[in-house]
């Protein structure tokens, strides 16, 4: 193997400076020999592609994500003046509970209270993931909107649900991808879509064998959601608060996803 | 033809920028408080847990098998959490944390190898160590399944950075610990190698 057949890949990586790169451009055009290796190369590279990315679809076994989930955090030992996480979970838990007593019936005729009281701990999950992706620009999402199929596909198998991806067009909404999330000990689909301003509006799913009835709207650490129930799963659309248009968001995506 | 590199190299390029440039909302929470912190380990944790599926699959490059990689991915993550005061946000948390499952993953080797009684062994040779003793290599590498098990560890993994995760031959270089013309040979061989299995693959149930 020469230096200059590696240079083959490295063409095919983007590796070389841009003397380097046109001599193989010349070789290329010259050589039915050379094409050919580059061929190959290529071939061997989506083989790769293909293998590696279907190692994606295995789900993470449930005690792997368990342990990281419930692993302590360094500053709990560290801070001299701590804050407990106990105060920080509790203003969370009491937030809720306000929004709980005081936010029924928001979309009429629809609301259940009683499943509002036992609002799973995954919301609060799903608040503080939308907190930390919503400001990731250029790492929002695992897998882009150009995989599509294997979203749906790759979702659908780890969440247990069914994962359809609706198009929220209508609402100025962009579909840029997806994500896979750990909440309350489940894995959780999370379809990420921005609009024109670059704000970002999120649709989890979480598989249930209870899914809740009617719409629900609260507002959990700053962020917007309405839950709902489908087959076999609840949903929840989470955006900024105060965001105007969320009900319709939902309502679409309740028909569309 | 030239097209198909040229898209490559572009979306590796965007990809790489994004690695080096990539905003994190704990940028705008400017003063350092007690609370910062809880806030930073909890979204590391989560963080964390969005990459499992990608850590899993970095592993088991390195170890071969799935039962091993899942504990090296645990270890890794909880490394990272004790460390969570090492970790910036600014910077792109997949090239800390697979550095830090590579460096266990070494570790572990090495010390599989003075076991053996066979010393210190250079980073860039560990790759030789895999099981080699012990004949696990090729009967774990079953769990590595179709034509990627075909390839050496130190090739397999190499790969998976560079055509995979987008690395560029210099980050991989750093990552793995290893100079850049060695992942230019072992990405090479390895492409060669796979290209070989496609022409006449070995066995047809692996």
């Amino acid at each position: 193997m020469t230096r200059d057949h590696e240079k083959l890949s490295a063409f095919l990586d983007g590796e070389l400076s841009p003397e380097e790169t046109r001599e193989i451009e010349l070789a290329l055009e010259s050589s039915a020999e050379m094409r050919e290796e580059l061929e190959s190369l290529m071939a061997s590279d989506r083989a790769a592609q293909d293998e590696f990315a279907a190692m994606l679809d295995e789900p993470v076994p449930i005690e792997l994500a368990s342990k990281v989930e419930n692993a302590p955090v360094l500053s709990a030992a560290n801070s001299p003046s701590k804050p407990s996480s106990f105060t920080w979970l509790t203003a969370i838990a009491a937030c809720l509970a306000l929004i709980i007593g005081g936010a029924g019936g928001y979309l009429a005729g629809s609301t259940n209270n009683t499943q509002l009281a036992s609002a799973p701990g995954w919301l609060e999950d799903i608040a503080d993931y939308h907190r930390v992706y919503a400001g990731q620009e250029r790492h929002l999402v695992e897998v882009a909107a150009s995989e599509a199929d294997h979203i749906e596909t790759w979702l659908t198998k780890t969440v247990g649900a069914r994962v359809k991806i609706p198009d929220l067009s209508q609402h100025g909404l962009t579909f840029r991808g997806a994500r896979l999330l750990v909440a309350a000990g489940k894995p959780v689909s999370q379809l990420m879509f921005t609009d024109e301003l670059g704000q970002v509006v999120a649709l989890c799913l979480i598989q249930t064998d209870t899914p809740a009835d009617g719409f629900t709207q609260r507002t959990i650490d700053g962020f917007e959601m309405i839950s709902w129930g489908g087959a076999n799963a609840n949903f929840v659309i989470v955006g900024d608060e105060g965001r105007a248009d969320l009900k319709e968001i939902a309502q679409t995506a309740a028909v569309d996803a | 033809m030239l097209t198909l590199q040229v898209s490559r190299t572009e979306r590796y390029q965007s990809h790489r920028s994004s690695l080096a440039s990539a905003p994190s909302a704990a940028m705008n929470w400017c003063a350092f408080s007690p609370i910062r912190e809880v806030n930073l380990s909890q979204d590391l944790k989560k963080q964390l847990i969005a990459m499992l599926p990608r850590l899993r699959r970095f592993a088991r490059t390195m170890t071969r098998s799935a039962t091993e990689a899942d504990d090296l991915v645990q270890e890794a993550c909880l490394r990272a959490l004790s460390r969570s005061d090492q970790w910036n946000p600014d910077h792109p948390l997949d090239r800390w944390v697979f550095r830090i499952t590579r460096n266990l993953w070494i570790s572990e080797l090495r010390k599989r190898q003075v076991r053996l009684g066979q010393g210190h062994v250079p980073a860039e040779e560990t790759s030789e160590l895999v099981n080699r003793d012990t004949g696990e290599e090729t009967m774990a590498a079953t769990q590595l399944k179709g034509k990627i098990a075909a390839l050496p560890q130190d090739l397999s993994a190499v790969l998976l950075l560079v055509s995979v995760e987008g690395y560029s031959y210099a980050e991989t270089a750093e990552l793995m610990e290893i100079p850049i013309g060695t992942v230019m040979s072992r990405v090479h061989r390895a492409r060669k190698l796979l290209a070989k299995e496609i022409a006449e693959p070995v066995g047809a149930d692996r």
